[in-house]
């Protein structure tokens, strides 16, 4: 019957604790419910607990924590020992057991504390590396995440990209001879056949556009002002249509897409009586015909 | 014959006296000055386990019984008996000490519990963040 209700409180007492205090407990209770069942009036119960849990607390990898304690624990279980084989008075045995697991509950509990120390700084330095992994998967993430965005506009702009489009957008003019696109004065230097940053983007539209249309083909002309020696504006006219076909191949077009040609001054768009006429001449021209058909020339 | 009558009478008198006079002191005199200071910091032990276990529920059983033990070694004094009055305070002492121990033990233990839950909810937070998003 005692020990029938011991077992079940055993039991209770194991779901409820854990390792080393589990353990010590059941060692403790076993010995209670053993001594309680036994009939042999020798039997003093209290030395049979201080018998099971001092062995236990020696044998603990971190007993160092409560040395004291258990050297006291193991000094009073030896003097209870020594009692019950002389056949000393019961009392004084029971005594010195009870003070021996006293001792021994104390170190047990000192290195259950220890234990828990050594648990939560070995935990603290998991949870930095938690944290450390999580802020990488979450910088994962957000790089995963600008990918994607990266590469859906840039399908956006791929699809938009079409020749046509692109001239629409660039506000390039029809005429006789196909789409024209100008590109005025400010894309240049002045005397300089050196394309601007300011033109970077454009050439950027068009290149990918004639990319995606081999068979397109631009014409490429330049043109001056009668500020100075004829000859001169031819070729510095046809020095900036070639500024624009590098460019256009720079950016991966095909070179026989394109043609250019100098054309100097012969072509003004505007009067060259006064300056804003003037700058107006200042011009590059990229004409293209309809993909297939011949660029005329003028 | 007189004479010896008086004397055996004086003999056992004087002897009466003595009995009563070492039986007197041995009832005046209690318990040795060592053992009133051990009861005396058994009952600092049992003040300082006090206010550490506080309300807390590991240590408090112990505390309890620390102050039966102290209640006893009080009484032992009362009584003279010097030994059982050592043996009570040595008991509440340790007692006292144990629930200390144990009250310190469960919340370090209660301290690391909550660490590693903290690292477990951390764990599943950081997994569900990369990974359970729905696409876009």
């Amino acid at each position: 019957m005692g020990s029938m209700i011991a077992k079940t409180a055993f039991r209770r007492l194991c779901s409820g604790m854990r390792g080393g205090a589990l353990r010590f407990a059941a060692v403790g209770l076993l010995t209670a419910a053993l001594a309680a069942c036994s009939t042999m009036p020798e039997t003093i119960e209290e030395l049979e607990t201080a018998r099971a849990l001092v062995p236990q607390v020696e044998a603990s990898p971190r007993a160092g924590v409560a040395a004291t304690y258990v050297s006291d624990a193991r000094k009073s279980l030896d003097r209870a020992n020594r009692l019950s084989e002389e056949g000393g008075d019961v009392d004084e045995v029971r005594y010195e057991a009870q003070i021996a697991a006293l001792n021994a509950q104390i170190a047990n509990e000192k290195i259950l504390t220890a234990q828990a120390r050594d648990q939560i700084e070995e935990a603290k330095t998991e949870r930095q590396a938690v944290l450390i992994e999580a802020r990488e998967r979450e910088a994962q993430r957000r790089a995963q995440q600008a990918e994607q965005a990266e590469a859906k506009a840039n399908e956006a702009t791929e699809r938009a990209g079409t020749l046509e489009q692109e001239l629409e957008a660039l506000r390039a003019k029809p005429s006789p001879r196909g789409m024209v696109l100008t590109l005025g004065e400010v894309l240049f230097d002045h005397d300089q056949a050196k394309l601007k940053p300011g033109a970077y983007r454009t050439m950027d539209r068009l290149a990918r556009a004639l990319r995606r249309e081999p068979d397109q083909v631009v014409m490429i002309e330049g043109h001056t002002d009668s500020t100075g020696a004829e000859e001169y504006n031819q070729q510095l006219s046809q020095r900036r249509a070639d500024a624009v076909r590098t460019a256009l191949i720079e950016r991966g077009v095909r070179a026989d897409q394109i043609e250019t040609v100098g054309k100097g001054e012969a072509f003004p768009v505007a009067s060259n009586e006064n300056a804003a006429g003037r700058r107006q001449n200042r011009r590059v021209e990229m004409i293209f015909a309809g993909a297939g058909s011949q660029v005329g020339h003028r | 014959m007189n004479a010896l009558e008086a004397a055996a009478r004086s003999i056992l008198s004087r002897l009466l006296v003595l009995g009563i006079a070492v039986a007197a002191l041995a009832a005046c005199g209690g318990v040795t000055e060592l053992t009133e200071e051990r009861v005396a910091s058994s009952g600092t032990a049992v003040r300082q386990a006090e206010q550490t276990v506080g309300n807390s529920e590991s240590g408090a059983l112990e505390l309890q019984r620390a102050k039966d033990h102290l209640q006893q070694a009080h009484r032992a004094v009362e009584d003279n008996e010097d030994q059982e009055a050592q043996r009570q305070a040595h008991q509440a002492t340790l007692m006292a000490e144990l629930a200390v121990s144990k009250s310190q033990s469960g919340e370090a233990r209660r301290a690391a519990d909550e660490l590693l839950a903290s690292i477990e909810t951390l764990r599943r937070e950081a997994g569900l963040e990369s990974g359970d998003r729905p696409p876009r």
